[in-house]
């Protein structure tokens, strides 16, 4: 579900609850306005009950007729009051009780009319009369009383309702919350984790379930750009090969000029002097010519091997075997221009794990570099060594013009050059991510008009990889 | 025949070896070197009419003979060879200095050709 989903249906369902609380409150209210009303109308009762009892003890104590009639009254009135007010009583004590009520009260009606009748004391009727005035008081400040107590148990209920639901409130945002924010969390450190890797150089991928939400589509999103980067990486890789080889080409073609060359100036001869040539001469004749086209052979295989673009793949290798490949393939570019090569290759190195190709070619751009940053010749050391920790050290060092301090936090970023139209700064970012991807490392000390030092540390092949 | 005494200076050891025999055909005295350094040591002790040297090499290069010759065996002609096969600027340089400028592959008959015009024939 999407977060937004669930952030909506959380607020629907604490909106849900607030209605419900609302709904109980005002209901609770309800119920006890009636009963305070009632309480109300039950004062007013308890106060006509009281003067109609203060009525009947005058009257048993004067047995003056007056008395009755005023008793007579205050029933009448009574009585209407509780009609004109039945149904809020009614609402707060029951049917049943008001029922009883207005019957008490038509009997100490009925009481009262005999006695009026009869004119003149009876003893029996007196102490009935004075019984049935007694209940009905009773009565309704029993009633009075329960009610009162209702009120009480009302405001404290609607007390502690409002109080759990508050917490219950609290409790289920708190609950939701949490749940959400912690699954945003988790996506957040899933893509955390991928975005430092990436710019690490590493391409992965976030693994595992995707979740349904936003995240998921931010999580696919960065997961196809990772494949993106990928992909433009190797076509970085092949189109700055394809850059160098045309460096080398030059190279290479000069290279060529002399097996040519040679087979030409021997196939001369032998027209020339086919003839004076004795048989052994020209056996020797033909077997250089084989010789200089298996030189012209390896050169060619040499330059392809290079420029045939591969997947990354993964060897054992020796980094010396490495090496000298590829200073063969540099050599005529050095001589070219005018650039010495010492090598200080490490003995007994154990082998590396590596695409050999790659490799070769971070060789490339560095020795390009090494070569272009002096003009007027010099000297490229390039050395081999173990073991730093688990690592093979490549070392290629010039004597060349140096980098400028304030470029060197550039130089392995992509276009970075200070070769204007003749670099396209490419050399160190590729040669940079191929390192990574063999989870080397590559770094550079430079000095200004003393040279330059590219070191490289490569992971020694363990057979249990 | 004549006994006119070249010197072919160059690192692919075939040029020299196919040069002198080619050029031996012709009666003249040929020695071949490998590199600039032996080839200057011998200079010093026997006199060459025509040097052919190669330009690129390893250590003292062809440029390199080319001076120690101007300067101290003025009478000695030199002849370029080379593997660049656009150095358009370098032979314009070398224009007054070397007798003559062979881009590789050699034609054998043009280089003799040429050392027949060094030698004045
Ligand atoms: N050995 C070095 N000596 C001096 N400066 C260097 C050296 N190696 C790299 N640099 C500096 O780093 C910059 C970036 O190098 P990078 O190889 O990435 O690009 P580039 O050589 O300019 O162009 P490209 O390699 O694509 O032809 C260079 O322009 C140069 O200024
Ligand atoms: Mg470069």
């Amino acid at each position: 579900m999407k977060i937004e989903n669930k952030i909506i249906l959380s607020n629907v369902f604490n909106i849900g609850l607030i209605l419900l609380i609302g709904f109980f409150a005002f209901q609770n209210l309800d119920l006890m306005l009636t009963k305070l009303r009632f309480v109300e109308i039950a004062d007013d009762l308890n106060a006509s009950f009281l003067e109609m009892r203060l009525s009947e003890k005058n009257f048993l104590l004067y047995h003056n007729e007056n008395f009755l009639v005023e008793m007579k009254e205050k029933i009448e009135s009574t009585d209407q009051m509780l009609d004109s007010a039945g149904t809020d009583i009614i609402r707060a004590i029951g049917k049943d009780n008001f029922e009883l009520l207005k019957s008490y009260l038509k009997h100490y009606s009925y009481i009262v009319e005999i006695i009026r009748r009869k004119a003149g004391s009876d003893e029996f009727l007196d102490a009935r009369f004075r019984a049935q005035g007694k209940k009905l008081r009773e009565f309704s400040s029993t009633i009075t009383r329960l009610e009162r107590k209702g009120v009480n148990d009302i405001i404290y209920r609607s007390k502690s309702v409002l109080f759990y639901s508050f917490l219950a409130i609290v409790a289920g945002a708190v609950f939701v919350s949490h749940f959400i924010s912690q699954k945003i969390l988790r996506s957040l450190r899933e893509i955390e984790k991928l975005a430092k890797s990436i710019s690490l150089g590493n391409f992965d991928r976030i693994e595992g379930e995707i979740p349904a939400d936003e995240f998921g589509s931010v999580m696919t999103a960065i997961n196809s750009m990772s494949e993106e980067l990928r992909n433009r990486e190797e076509a970085l890789i092949q189109s700055k090969k394809l850059a160098s080889l045309g460096i080398l080409t030059a190279g290479v073609a000069h290279e060529l000029t002399n097996p040519l060359n040679n087979i030409s100036m021997i196939a001369q001869n032998y027209l020339e002097l086919y003839d004076k040539l004795d048989r052994d001469q020209k056996i020797d004749f033909m077997d250089k010519v084989e010789k200089e086209t298996d030189r012209i052979k390896e050169i060619i295989k040499n330059l392809l091997d290079f420029s045939r673009p591969k997947d990354a793949n993964l060897k054992a290798a020796d980094l010396n075997t490495v090496m000298q490949k590829t200073l063969k393939l540099m050599q005529n570019m050095l001589d070219i221009s005018n650039i010495e090569t010492k090598t200080d290759l490490g003995m007994n190195l154990p082998p590396v794990f590596i695409d050999e190709h790659q490799i070769q070619q971070v060789l490339v751009n560095l020795m390009t570099n090494a070569a272009q940053s002096m003009q007027s010749g010099g000297t490229i050391f390039m050395a081999t060594r173990c073991c730093r920790g688990d690592s093979v050290e490549i070392r290629i060092m010039d004597t060349g013009k140096g980098i400028q301090p304030e470029f060197v936090p550039h130089i392995f970023d992509p276009f970075f050059t200070t070769k204007g139209e003749g670099g396209t700064g490419l050399g160190l970012s590729v040669s940079y991510g191929i390192i990574k991807n063999h989870k080397g490392d590559i770094r550079v000390e430079s000095k200004v008009g003393v040279g330059t030092t590219f070191t490289i540390e490569l992971p020694v092949y363990k057979n249990q990889l | 025949m004549s006994d006119h005494r070249v010197m072919i200076i160059d690192d692919e050891k075939i040029v020299g070896d196919m040069a002198k025999l080619s050029l031996e055909q012709e009666g003249y005295i040929v020695e071949t070197f490998l590199n600039g350094e032996t080839a200057l040591v011998r200079l010093a002790e026997q006199k060459f009419d025509v040097v052919v040297t190669d330009l690129k090499m390893k250590g003292i290069d062809g440029m390199e003979v080319l001076r120690t010759v101007k300067s101290l065996y003025p009478d000695t002609r030199v002849i370029m060879i080379t593997a660049f096969a656009n150095l358009d600027t370098a032979i314009e340089a070398l224009r007054g200095d070397v007798h003559d400028f062979f881009p590789k592959p050699v034609k054998i008959k043009e280089l003799k050709a040429s050392i027949q015009r060094a030698l004045g024939g």
